[in-house]
Order: C-alpha cells, then sequence, then structure tokens
C-alpha cells in the first residue's frame, strides 16, 4: 500500500490533473482507462461503471438473441 | 472557453448553466453530436438514456454534471477547472460509490450555486 501510495504521488491521475479544451464525453473515458495511476476516487467510479456496462452489454446482447430467433418471435407474436 | 464544442443538456439542467454555456461559445446539439453530455440527475430519462445507450458501453458518452459549469463560472482561471470531478455516474451506482468515497464532488460544488443564486 505504502508503495502505492508513493506511486500515485509521483505519478498523479490523468482522470484529476487532465484540464483544458481537448477533453469531452467522448474522450475522457479512454483517457481514465489508459490511465495507470487513477486515484483512488476515479478507480471505485471506473470500476462501478465497467461493471455496470458489462451487465448492459450482456443484457443487450440476450435481448438480441431472443428477438432474432424464430421461435421465440413466433412465441411473442402468439402471446399478443 | 467553449468555442466550437456541441453541448447536450438533460432536461434536468436548469437555464442558468445552458446560457452559460451558449454565452462561453459553446451550442447546443442532440446527444449523438454533443462533445459534451451534460446533467443535474442521473435518474431523469433523458440521462438514463444515455447511460443506457451503445455509445455509453463502448466508453464514448461520459455524464458530466453540470455543476462543472458553474465551477468554470466562478473560477479566476477558468481553465483549471479539472472536467474529472464532474463525472456523473448511472444512478443505481451513485449510492454504491457513495458508500466507498462519500459525497461525490459535485454534491460539494452546491454551495457555490447557492451562492450565486443570492447575488441575482
Ligand atoms: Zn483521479
Amino acid at each position: 500500500a505504502t508503495n502505492n501510495h508513493s506511486k500515485m504521488l509521483k505519478y498523479r491521475c490523468s482522470g484529476c490533473i487532465a484540464v483544458g479544451k481537448s477533453l469531452n464525453s467522448r474522450n475522457f473515458s479512454k483517457l481514465l482507462h489508459s490511465c495507470p495511476y487513477q486515484c483512488d476516487r476515479h478507480k471505485v467510479i471506473v470500476e462501478a461503471e465497467d461493471r455496470y456496462k458489462s451487465e448492459l452489454r450482456k443484457s443487450l446482447i440476450c435481448n438480441k438473441k431472443i428477438l432474432l430467433t424464430p421461435r421465440r418471435r413466433r412465441q411473442l407474436s402468439s402471446e399478443s | 472557453m467553449f468555442q466550437g464544442q456541441r453541448g447536450w443538456f438533460c432536461g434536468s439542467v436548469g437555464r442558468e448553466l445552458r446560457q452559460f454555456w451558449v454565452a462561453e461559445g459553446g451550442s447546443i446539439s442532440d446527444p449523438r453530436a454533443a462533445d459534451f453530455l451534460f446533467s443535474c440527475d442521473a435518474s431523469h430519462p433523458d440521462t438514463l438514456r444515455i447511460h443506457q445507450s451503445l455509445d455509453y458501453i463502448e466508453d464514448n458518452a461520459t455524464v458530466f454534471h453540470a455543476y462543472y459549469l458553474s465551477a468554470v463560472a466562478n473560477t479566476e482561471i477558468k481553465n483549471s477547472v479539472a472536467l474529472g470531478h464532474f463525472i456523473l455516474p448511472p444512478a443505481c451506482l451513485q449510492k454504491e460509490i457513495r458508500r466507498k468515497l462519500g459525497s461525490f464532488i459535485w454534491e460539494q460544488d452546491q454551495h457555490i450555486l447557492i451562492e450565486k443564486h443570492d447575488e441575482i
């Protein structure tokens, strides 16, 4: 933990120090992901968001499969 | 400060902050074309839609709390505000994040807005 701490002091989190025009909603997440020394704050947020994104991705793929399976589609139309 | 930048605003963002964006040279656009996505409430349907979009899943759509704009409005050196402190995560994650980190930076910044209201 001490080692991590000294690293953090030397290499500050890019999510925290990056300011100015070049950053926006389109590139911020990638910048944060590519930063090897995320601060605790950004690390927690990124981890939570990544987990949420992968769950969402899974459910999207699931939904698509259900819609694309002909048998399932017939089922759906006969139900309605 | 925001010359040439396109911003999308969730219905939860107040008029004042939108006006500041435009006054600083920003334009208003739809969410797909926007460079910046601003919201004041992650549980608002507009923002929910962003957080469920493919853009978001693919790390191409970070929503920022619109208090970033009031922080910019209230500092001498406009470029010195770290955008990264104003990430607005999906509503369903906020409780968990708050439990680990305490309040969000944009929650601590609320006093800035209140001060501004007092002046007007
Ligand atoms: Zn950070």
